[in-house]
């Protein structure tokens, strides 16, 4: 402190400050740009390993054909029913999570007292924390037999128990619907009743029908498409849940009370305000969702079957399918053998389709994010 | 509509959110209970004379007196057995040749499920595997065995409008009148004399190696190569991710540039994790030669670029839920920049960024697809820490996968599946609760 | 203590639908109102609790039909949550809870059979920032009417006019009915707010700090309309704004801490307040 002045330091030593800031800046931003660095080797790694690939033997083969043969001499290499395995399992795991997924986030964010709300968000968390073999373990060794011995039996009383109830509700709203017009009150009474009596025995009827259908069922082989789209649905309900839930939260307390203050019941106030205005959040949820199945490894690999066909008829859940993850992880072992060979590089041509659709759909969820942001804020 | 119906609605429409949180619940026990069940039979069984003998052998371990009066009495106990088949031995050769063709394939049959349940009969040759030197080391494997002596499976084709039915006929029926009829009577009653089962505590599933391809043994070689292969991605993630952290949090401007690297970071997130198996394959191992193959590096290097993008967000979180106080008191009292951040803000955020850290070390245990090209091996012993950079590693998740769908006895060691996946989700569930716990110790600090 | 406005003033005579006869105690320039005057928020010995603590404390008090009534008071005394109580907002909240009674023509609002749909019908509120819902202008008006069993177009249609309208909203916007509400100015997203409530046909209109989000014109504009609406609508306005609650209100209650301590004649309690409290409150001496 011997100099004169308090805060004004030499020119020279001012000077070296501002270099060490720069530098230590610099070294930061290096490190947080390794990030985008891995990224774009991924892209390049991938992509330099996939086009040899295509080089041998073009596009439409891979994209048309359902031949998979890689271990023939000369062989085939025709993806399309893996691609469709990995979409059908992909499809049947949105269908079942993303219903799920959003009443749950709904009923975290809207519902649950706050209290309970504790206790349900780990289970949230440990659901998303099982590692995928262990899924994969339950998917196989657990899950397929059930599925192959019970199979009618399980899928009967599935049917029963989420149809029964909605049942119950249709009829009572579809009688209601019904008779609205009438102006005369016991009149109407009446007649509602008589429209629901007839509703009742149509919605037995369906419910017995369907039961008893799928009851006939046999099951061939419990490592099926359904077995994984319900497992998968399992590790994507955690992902659908936390972001839906987000972005309910983000919706705010004022619309819902603009609702609830019109004499809205919470369902209508949920339904017509908050899910519209966070359906753009929504949306990004369910794509991250899809993601995680779509790209999900071990689970499919372990319980699909892993036979490359397009089940018939087409939309047959209960055949034994392939996908691309698992084609990619069974084939390596062989294929690195032959580093080179068009059998090699065809596993990378999947993982590049792969790593395109999940940053086409990253992109996606993004952008959708940034828009429902904005409606919100009212630009 | 009216009010009634509107209400029927809004109660279901609530039910209908319950059921879904209830389904997660119920979906995560129906996946934890039987891994758990089961996976308590792998440390926790009835073992027999046999599980005894091999521990003694293979690994020193056991009351030496105690296993000799056991050994003694179960021989004790076997004897009548040996003479049976060696009485039977003799009248096959005087059979007349059809009745000998006829009972021999039977009788091998008997042979071998006494093999299986007491280890090598008199007169085999030795069995140069481990597996078939010793007898069932598990009770209720023994019970198995023994249905499978007494009875042979059948099918039932009478009616052909259905499919076959399967049905269990008394294998002695097919010995009457021969002098191995007493065989089947004497094993059903003795079974226990022989094997002489009781609760066995093994708690050497965790710390043993495996023996003869997990036929016995224990998964120490996989649990080991587990935590190699997820501390060396944690000793390349964390400090990246937390340096990174701190750039996006303190320094980065809100532009173009800053806004593509936080999509990196989405786009990084969002990777299947076959692809990062795939890219560690291709540039870690056949780019960058970091080992000749698979190795623990390039595991670790795989399962980091991984974990990555959720450590850096975590700890964003962190740094940002510092109050701002904090900052404009260092700041107010002189102090740098980088001081600020190094004394004020990183431990005020330490709590945060460790949940992180521990959540990811977790992620990074349990995966699979990123290894399977760069660093697993299904069969492999232990390795020493100096070999984690040339050698590759068995690990918990890679032959859960290995011995549940490849393993040649795959049905015959559920068990040892079990209690691996049971030891995976534990060592996971663990690393997540104590987050948990942690995370709730801080907001209840922040709440003062 | 058993408050009621004080007396003075001018006085009208009104006989309420139970025939009997009661005093009405108006500013002096405001113009009286027929059918008007009667009890229609009644509270008695209303106490209002999050978890332990009482927010606001045993409060008795008669808001009359058809008249403007101001609540002031400074931060959390409990104003507005004793407004949000009247339509059971407040019961999103997990702690909350009630004793005393609170009525509204009459009917318990926290009693065990009370429907808080049906009760939030009767009461339009109107919130601090406007709160449109991202949709059309018109869906933003049809919201209400359409929930309560209105489907017919040319009705809701009718609605939507009528209430713009009342609103003085209408000549703005009937030309962009379907475009986003939330392309409006904060001003006339207010107005919206109002419009939407009013589309329901409740009986009372709850203001919370109408006014606290908008510029001095669009504030103005707001009070035009409430002036508009005296009358028409039992109207009740939480404001931190002691010109805006004499501008425009007939009867001013003043808490302070939970504690109703006047409630008067707006004239009477802004120039001749009988509680010393309320008087350090409106000279400025604290806020």
């Amino acid at each position: 402190m011997g100099g004169s002045s308090a805060f004004v330091v030499s020119a020279k030593k001012r000077r070296m400050q501002q270099i060490m800031k720069m530098t230590g800046e610099s070294l930061l931003f290096l490190v947080a740009s390794f990030v985008a660095v891995v990224v774009l080797f991924i892209f390049y790694f991938v992509a330099r390993d996939a086009i040899p690939f295509f080089q041998l033997r073009g596009f439409a083969e891979f994209f048309t054909s359902t031949n998979w043969y890689p271990a023939d001499e000369p062989g085939e290499f025709g993806a399309l029913a893996i691609i469709y395995g990995s979409g059908m399992v992909t499809l049947g795991s949105a269908l079942i999570a993303v219903p799920l997924g959003i009443a749950a986030a709904i009923c975290l964010s809207d519902v649950l007292p706050f209290n309970i709300r504790q206790y349900a968000k780990p289970v949230i968390e440990m659901l998303a924390a099982i590692p995928s073999v262990a899924y994969g373990f339950f998917a196989l060794v657990i899950f397929a037999p059930l599925l192959q011995n019970f199979g009618g039996t399980i899928l009967m009383w599935t049917w029963w128990v989420i149809a029964g109830p909605f049942l119950v509700l249709a009829v009572v709203v579809l009688g209601d619907m019904v008779t609205a017009g009438e102006p005369d009150e016991a009149k109407r009474d009446r007649k509602r009743l008589l429209m629901n009596g007839f509703f009742s025995v149509l919605a037995l009827g369906l419910l017995y029908w369907v039961g008893n259908t799928l009851n006939a069922i046999q099951i061939m082989s419990g490592t099926n498409a359904l077995n994984v789209s319900i497992i998968l649905s399992f590790m994507a309900l955690p992902t659908i849940v936390s972001v839906s839930e987000d972005a309910l939260q983000a919706v705010g307390r004022e619309l819902r009370e603009g609702s609830y203050a019109l004499g809205a019941t919470r369902a209508e106030t949920l339904v017509q305000t908050v899910l519209p205005a966070a359906s753009s959040g929504i949306l990004a949820a369910v794509i991250l969702g899809i993601m995680r199945a779509l790209g999900e490894t071990m689970v499919v690999w372990m319980a699909s079957g892993n036979s490359s066909q397009i089940p018939d008829p087409w939309f047959n859940y209960l055949d034994s399918i392939r996908t691309l993850t698992a084609t990619i992880a069974g084939d390596m072992g062989e294929a690195d053998q032959v580093t080179g060979s068009a059998r090699y590089h065809v596993l990378f041509a999947m993982g590049l389709l792969l790593l395109i659709f999940s940053f086409v759909s990253n992109f996606i969820s993004e952008r959708v994010v940034v828009r429902q942001r904005k409606i919100l804020s009212g630009q | 509509m009216n009010i009634g119906t509107r209400k029927l609605l809004d109660r279901s429409f609530t039910a209908v959110g319950f059921t879904s949180i209830m389904l997660m619940a119920l979906a995560l026990l129906a996946v934890l209970v039987p891994i758990i069940t089961g996976g308590i039979k792998a440390l926790y069984f009835q073992g027999t004379v046999e599980h005894r003998t091999l521990l003694f052998n293979e690994f020193q371990r056991g009351d030496e007196a105690k296993l000799a009066v056991d050994a003694e009495r179960s021989e004790a106990a076997r004897k009548p057995v040996y003479e049976y088949l060696a009485a039977f031995d003799t009248e096959l050769e005087s059979l007349p040749f059809e009745r000998k063709r006829a009972l021999e394939s039977e009788y091998h049959h008997v042979r071998d499920t006494l093999h299986e349940l007491l280890g090598p009969l008199p007169g085999d040759t030795p069995p140069l595997l481990l597996r078939f030197q010793y007898g069932v080391t598990r009770w209720e494997k023994a019970e198995e065995e023994l249905h499978n002596l007494l009875y042979m499976t059948k099918w039932d084709y009478s009616d052909p409008t259905k499919m076959a039915t399967q049905y269990f006929a008394p294998r002695v029926d097919e010995f009457t009148g021969t002098s191995l009829e007493g065989l089947f009577g004497y094993v059903e009653e003795h079974l226990e004399e022989m094997l002489l089962p009781q609760p066995e505590f093994y708690w050497g599933f965790i710390t043993d190696r495996s023996l003869d391809a997990h036929i016995f043994g224990g998964v120490w070689a996989e649990i080991q190569g587990t935590f190699y292969l997820a501390i060396g991605a944690m000793l390349f993630a964390f400090p990246l991710g937390v340096i990174a952290a701190i750039y996006f949090t303190e320094y980065a401007k809100d532009n173009y540039l800053t806004s593509m690297l936080r999509s990196a970071n989405s786009t990084l997130a969002g990777v299947p994790s076959i692809v990062f198996g795939l890219f560690g394959l291709a540039f870690f191992i056949n780019t960058m030669k970091v080992s000749e193959s698979k190795s623990v590096l390039a595991g670790s290097l795989t399962l980091a670029i991984m974990i990555l993008p959720t450590i850096i967000r975590a700890a964003e979180e962190a740094i940002l839920s510092v109050p701002k106080t904090y900052r404009e008191a260092s700041l107010g009292l002189g102090a740098t920049k980088w001081r600020t951040i190094m004394t004020v803000i990183l431990p005020a955020a330490l709590p945060g960024i460790i949940t992180g850290g521990i959540i990811s070390l977790g992620r990074a245990a349990g995966e699979t697809a990123p290894i399977i090209f760069t660093a697993a091996v299904s069969v492999g012993a232990t390795i020493g820490i100096a070999d984690v950079f040339t050698e590759p590693t068995p690990a918990l998740s890679w032959n859960i996968y290995n011995l549940a769908s490849e393993h040649e006895a795959a049905n015959e060691i559920r068990h040892v599946q079990y209690g691996m996946v049971m030891a995976l989700i534990s060592i996971v569930l663990l690393l997540n609760i104590s987050a948990i716990l942690l995370r709730a110790r801080i907001s209840q600090k922040l709440k003062g | 203590m058993h408050m009621t406005a004080e007396k003075t003033g001018q006085v009208a005579v009104d006989s309420g639908n139970d025939g009997a006869t009661r005093e009405i105690f108006l500013p002096p320039e405001r113009k009286q109102i027929r059918d008007g005057g009667k009890p229609h928020v009644v509270a008695k010995n209303f106490s209002i609790f999050y978890g332990d603590f009482e927010a606001v404390k045993s409060v008795d008090a008669e808001v009359l039909s058809k008249y403007v009534t101001a609540i002031i008071g400074p931060s959390g005394c409990g104003k507005s949550t004793y407004l949000r109580s009247i339509n059971r907002m407040n019961d999103l909240i997990p702690s909350f809870h009630t004793s005393g009674t609170l009525t509204f023509d009459g009917e318990d609002v926290y009693g065990k059979y009370t429907d808080e749909v049906l009760l939030r019908k009767k009461i339009g509120m109107v919130f601090q920032k406007p709160n449109p819902f991202p949709k059309t202008i018109f869906e933003n008006i049809a919201y209400g009417p359409r929930l309560h069993g209105i489907n017919d177009k040319k009705a809701l249609a009718e609605i939507v006019e009528t209430s713009l309208k009342k609103a003085a909203l209408w000549d703005e916007v009937k030309d962009r009915l379907d475009r986003n509400a939330l392309g409006l100015s904060g001003g006339q997203q207010q107005r919206l707010c109002v419009a939407r409530a009013l589309a329901v046909e409740p009986e009372i209109l709850l203001l919370d700090e109408p006014t606290s989000a908008l510029d001095p014109k669009a504030t103005a504009k707001i009070e035009d309309l409430i002036e508009e609406l005296r009358g028409s609508y039992t109207i009740m306005i939480v404001t931190h704004n002691m010109q805006q609650a004499s501008r425009v209100s007939d009867y001013t209650m003043f808490f302070y801490e939970g504690v109703l301590v006047e409630y008067a004649p707006t004239k009477q309690l802004f120039t001749n307040p009988r509680d010393q409290m309320t008087e350090d409150y409106i000279t400025g001496r604290f806020s």
